[in-house]
């Protein structure tokens, strides 16, 4: 039954995965700090998985695990060295030669969200990830006025971190 | 449109040079150990209830020895005794029942609390231990200052009489200042150990907690 229980967590967790990349991309600054929180959201995972009831969906109840993990859980300091570990970011957009514009602006998008503290940073990632304010608020256990409010004082944040 | 919904229409393109995992490279994951700061306020508090119980337990060995039990009788000796180790088992019993509401499935502020909740269990039961020792002993002193042979002998020579209160308020005054210094010690390791470990944490439910007014 345990052995059954972990192909299938495996196999949900493989597809995935993406989910957890993004966040460890969000919340670390080098490659092996993102391989240790992966580690860390696995095994959070894994313990929480017999009680995950598939009441929502899978990579649902996986934004709630891993955030919680990148932000409460994980012990390691994130304040490494700043490398430029965002540049390896990459966004696929059609190759038009005014593209080249629209890469740097994303880019420069990333980095400006990656110098936002952590609660922010949930935030973001799950309006990013096209989550509804109700699931936002959800996730994060605030009042959905207040999550429609911190988001709006994000974005001016944003606009001010990258035109200052 | 504002920049966050420039980068919201390519956010789900994103790829990295990171290599992606295999299910192989999965079971292995699985199979390692969690470093989370909850593993280590676990320990912690494990560490803290021995602590405190062996402590306990070697100062009534001692005082079996002699006749401490006797000076200071046999109801307060072993209430006392008895009294402390039910407020240990109450102690053990919400731990564990904070420590078992810790799951990483709810909402992330409802899961910073119950960690902060657990924390503070632990933080009464070591005030409750440093509480215990100071007034049991310094009942026990005033107790036992009158019976104790050597003591009034003391108090009974020349250079004493006419300055038995004097004496009392002295050797109730210094213990008080040794308890205080000791709880002062005891405070700042405390600090010490809890700031490096929910430092982060605490950082963050402020920052939610804010956002709520």
């Amino acid at each position: 039954m345990s052995k059954k229980l972990e192909e299938e967590f495996v196999k949900q967790l493989e597809e995935n995965q993406n989910i957890v990349h993004k966040i460890c991309r969000l919340y670390t600054n080098d490659q092996d700090a993102h391989n240790d929180l992966f580690q860390e959201v696995t095994v959070q995972l894994w313990r929480a998985y017999p009680k995950f009831r598939g009441d929502s969906k899978f990579s649902t109840w996986m934004y709630r695990v891993a955030l919680n993990t990148a932000i409460t859980l994980y012990r390691k300091s994130t304040r490494r060295v700043k490398t430029q570990y965002y540049d390896s970011v990459q966004f696929k957009i059609a190759d038009r030669p005014e593209d080249d514009e629209q890469m740097e602006q994303l880019t420069l998008l990333y980095g400006a969200v990656k110098q936002l503290n952590d609660i922010e940073k949930a935030l973001v990632f799950l309006y990013l990830e096209d989550k509804n304010y109700r699931e936002i608020a959800e996730t994060m256990g605030i009042s959905e006025v207040n999550a429609r409010v911190k988001m709006n004082r994000i974005k001016t944040k944003l606009t001010k971190i990258i035109n200052p | 449109m504002d920049q966050l919904d420039i980068l919201k229409q390519s956010w789900q393109s994103q790829t990295d040079n990171a290599p992606r995992f295999s299910k192989e490279q999965l079971y292995v994951l699985l199979a390692r150990k969690s470093s989370s700061i909850v593993k280590w306020l676990f320990f912690i508090a494990i560490i803290e209830f021995v602590l405190f119980i062996v402590l306990g337990i070697i100062s009534h060995f001692t005082n079996e020895k002699n006749d401490t039990i006797e000076m200071i009788g046999e109801p307060f000796y072993y209430g006392s005794m008895i009294l402390h180790y039910l407020v240990i088992v109450l102690f053990i019993f919400l731990f564990y029942k904070n420590y078992k509401n810790i799951s990483t499935s709810q909402p992330i502020k409802r899961l910073m609390d119950r960690i902060l909740r657990t924390r503070r269990t632990m933080k009464w039961y070591i005030w409750y231990n440093l509480i215990y020792v100071m007034t049991v002993g310094m009942i026990g002193a005033v107790i036992i200052i009158p019976h104790d042979p050597r003591i009034s002998e003391l108090l009974n020579s020349p250079n004493f009489i006419g300055h038995e209160t004097t004496f009392y308020a002295a050797f109730l005054g210094l213990t008080f200042v040794i308890f205080l210094i000791l709880c002062v010690v005891l405070y700042l390791i405390y600090m010490l150990i809890y700031g490096i470990l929910l430092n982060k944490l605490k950082r963050n439910y402020n920052e939610l907690k804010r956002m709520e007014i």
